[in-house]
């Protein structure tokens, strides 16, 4: 008897974990002010999400999920930034106001953020650039565990379409930058490192930073 | 010294200073895109270069001194096609013609004294504006060394009174106005300030006959390239014509590039944008206190640059259209005035040492503008400039029509420049430019600005691919490629 209501209990505790794992909420997103100055013009890109009226739609994220980035290291394939700081990309401050973003050098660049250990990744959050409409070309999003990027890496995003960072030929969408950033989901991917690659963008060769977030869990 | 080697410490500072300023505008000069404005300029020579046929446009561009200036450079670096052309070739005009101008400066500089004169070669030499626009295919760069090259001419024959010397000058005078039509306000200034500055009369007997040598001169030079050699007459009623043009276009009103009344002299000052600092103001100062030493002391040279700056300085800045590349017109009288400066140091070595240090900020602003970011739209002397995203057309064109030979490239955009000179080796049958989306916009490859890219997708056929391309920071472009060629 006593054996099947312990049986009983440790079901209903597995059971509640279960549920709150499974449960998912909206993930809360802190937005700078936009900066496009004067009258934007006009830009409706076939390829890009359609204009929207009203706000981005909640993207559902497993409840407990944090940020995992802030104030985290950044390491860069370009460590020596002729403007800004790479802890300017977990610094809080994505505004993207002169002196709050960090400029890489032209040809294709990468930034990557240590977590500090491995975690499982619902979110990402970038924005590269804010107060003029671009597109930045070849973003790629990886997450892994090796600090490499050789081995266990999984691929939350690319829209390199010809592959000329040779990663891989991606079939994601290119899109503007505006003062929302660029949220992709990373279905729980694991790792500890996140890499962010980008190649320049339509108004100039450079790779520019305001601001990442990475948001999920410690993985157990 | 010996004197054996007077010769060279006297002149190898000077070959050095000319061989900087030949590095400065030479060395990679494709490495920016083609500005608009560059690339309109260069597919108009590439006509003249290709079929001969050069006829002025009294509206839309300049004087034709920098396309026939290009031909000898084109035919010695073996390009005889539009589809041969590059942009190092077209930009040699500008490299060769500033080189020459530092040149032309420290001959002018020279009543100053030997240094001084070297000192204002070296800060035109390393100047930024100078640098930058001696690398970029406009007008400017030459009509500043016509420009100078007539100074030193009328320079001459003041002292002389020979005939070839005014009639050197006049026929600069008629380059000068054969390059842009703004040249007479450069000409008055330089008189003017003549007149106010040098009471003394010229060596010449013969004003009357001399002042005639020179105005025949200016008006045979500036008639030849205006008429395109004498195969094109109308030129020289559209040479008159086109001040009417500039005219009708100020009375039209805004133009765009409106700015306030300090902005020349705000580009030899001090400021900071998106992370990047932009100051010439060491360069500024040093000129400022030759402007005023100009007054203090009797150098009729320094008095004239005085003048002659303050006089273009008022004009461009009244002017409520301006354009970065007019401050190049400023660069020759702030630095002989700046060399005045240092002149007038007590000791030699704190002059060099002066000058050492504005040269290297300088050299350092140089280097940012015209190597590191030279297409930045941040930098104040790339001005609307193209992104560096165009280069990728070429590549693509050529893909798009080894996909399918015999089909269009279309550009379906407002503003294309300067998309046609990146599509110039494409057959002329083989590209299509259109402001507004047109019935059929099926092609091999179609480019559409953003703001027709929606009413371009819908009325293409079959499955297209779609990425994105910056003509220049904010206006973006939807390049459509087929996925897979159709008949």
């Amino acid at each position: 008897m006593k054996r099947s209501r312990l049986s009983l209990l440790l079901a209903l505790i597995a059971l509640t974990s279960a549920a709150q794992a499974a449960e998912q909420v909206p993930l809360k997103l802190e937005l700078p002010k936009p900066l496009f100055a004067g009258t934007p013009r006009p830009i409706q890109l076939p390829n890009l999400e359609k204009p929207r009226s009203g706000k981005r739609p909640d993207l559902m994220v497993p409840a407990g999920t944090v940020n995992l980035s802030k104030g985290k290291t950044v390491t860069s394939s370009d460590p020596l930034p002729v403007i800004g700081e790479l802890t300017f990309l977990t610094d809080g401050d994505k505004s993207g106001t002169d002196g709050t973003y960090v400029e890489l050098g032209p040809t294709p660049q990468w930034v990557q953020i240590d977590l500090g250990a491995s975690a499982k990744v619902a979110a990402i959050a970038v924005w590269h650039f804010h107060s003029q409409a671009r597109v930045y070309h070849d973003v790629v999003v990886q997450v892994s565990n090796d600090k490499d990027f050789k081995t266990g890496v999984t691929t939350v995003y690319n829209n390199d379409d010809d592959n000329s960072s040779k990663l891989g030929k991606g079939k994601d969408l290119a899109y503007i930058e505006n003062f929302e950033g660029r949220l992709f989901e990373a279905k729980g991917a694991v790792g500890r490192y996140v890499r962010l690659y980008s190649n320049g963008n339509t108004s100039d060769e450079l790779n520019h930073y305001c601001e990442v977030e990475i948001h999920g869990s410690v993985a157990k | 010294m010996l004197p054996m080697f007077a010769p060279f410490s006297r002149w190898l500072p000077l070959a050095l200073v000319v061989l900087a300023a030949l590095w400065l505008r030479t060395h990679d000069l494709a490495r920016r895109p083609m500005h608009a404005d560059e690339a309109n300029q260069a597919i108009k020579f590439g006509d003249l270069l290709e079929h001969g046929r050069y006829a002025f446009d009294p509206r839309d561009h300049h004087g034709p001194t920098l396309y026939y200036a290009a031909l000898p450079i084109a035919w010695a670096r073996g390009q005889t096609t539009i589809a041969s052309l590059d942009e190092t070739t077209v930009r040699l005009v500008p490299a060769l013609a500033g080189t020459l101008g530092v040149l032309l400066l420290f001959a002018l500089a020279s009543p100053l004294g030997h240094w001084p004169a070297l000192a204002a070669a070296a800060l035109m030499a390393v100047a930024p504006a100078s640098v930058y626009y001696s690398r970029y295919f406009v007008q400017e760069t030459l009509l500043v060394t016509f420009f100078l090259a007539a100074l030193i001419c009328g320079q001459r024959w003041w002292r002389t009174g020979r005939p070839i010397w005014i009639i050197a000058a006049g026929a600069c005078a008629g380059l000068m106005q054969a390059t842009k039509a703004s040249a007479p306000l450069f000409a008055a200034s330089a008189l003017i300030a003549l007149a106010v500055v040098v009471r003394a009369r010229p060596a010449s007997a013969r004003l009357t006959r001399d002042l005639v040598l020179a105005l025949s001169a200016a008006l045979v030079v500036a008639a030849l390239f205006y008429s395109s050699f004498s195969t094109h007459l109308t030129g020289l009623h559209d040479a008159i014509a086109t001040y009417t043009h500039a005219g009708g276009r100020a009375a039209a009103g805004a133009s765009g590039h409106e700015k306030p009344f300090w902005y020349y002299l705000s580009l030899f000052g001090w400021h900071r944008e998106g992370g990047l600092l932009w100051q010439q103001l060491a360069f500024a100062l040093l000129a400022a206190a030759g402007f005023v030493v100009a007054f203090a002391k009797h150098q009729k040279i320094l008095r004239w640059a005085a003048l002659y700056t303050l006089l273009v300085v008022v004009a461009l800045s009244l002017t409520p259209y301006k354009t970065p590349w007019h401050a190049v017109h400023l660069v020759p009288g702030f630095a002989i005035l700046a060399a005045g400066a240092l002149a007038a140091l007590p000791f030699r070595p704190l002059a060099l040492a002066v000058a050492s240090g504005v040269l290297f900020l300088q050299i350092n602003q140089t280097h940012l503008a015209a190597f590191l970011r030279p297409a930045d739209a941040r930098n104040p002397y790339a001005y609307v400039h193209s992104s560096p995203d165009v280069r990728k057309i070429r590549a693509l064109a050529d893909s798009a029509l080894a996909r399918a030979p015999g089909a269009t490239i279309r550009v379906i955009s407002e503003e294309y420049w300067p998309l046609p000179w990146y599509l110039r080796a494409v057959p002329a049958a083989a590209v299509g430019y259109w402001s507004s989306p047109p019935a059929d916009c099926d092609g091999a490859l179609v480019i559409a600005s953003a703001t027709h890219a929606v009413a371009v997708r819908a009325r293409l056929h079959g499955d297209y691919h779609e990425s994105y391309l910056g003509l220049r920071p904010g206006f973006l472009c939807v390049v459509f490629t087929p996925v897979t060629t159709r008949p």
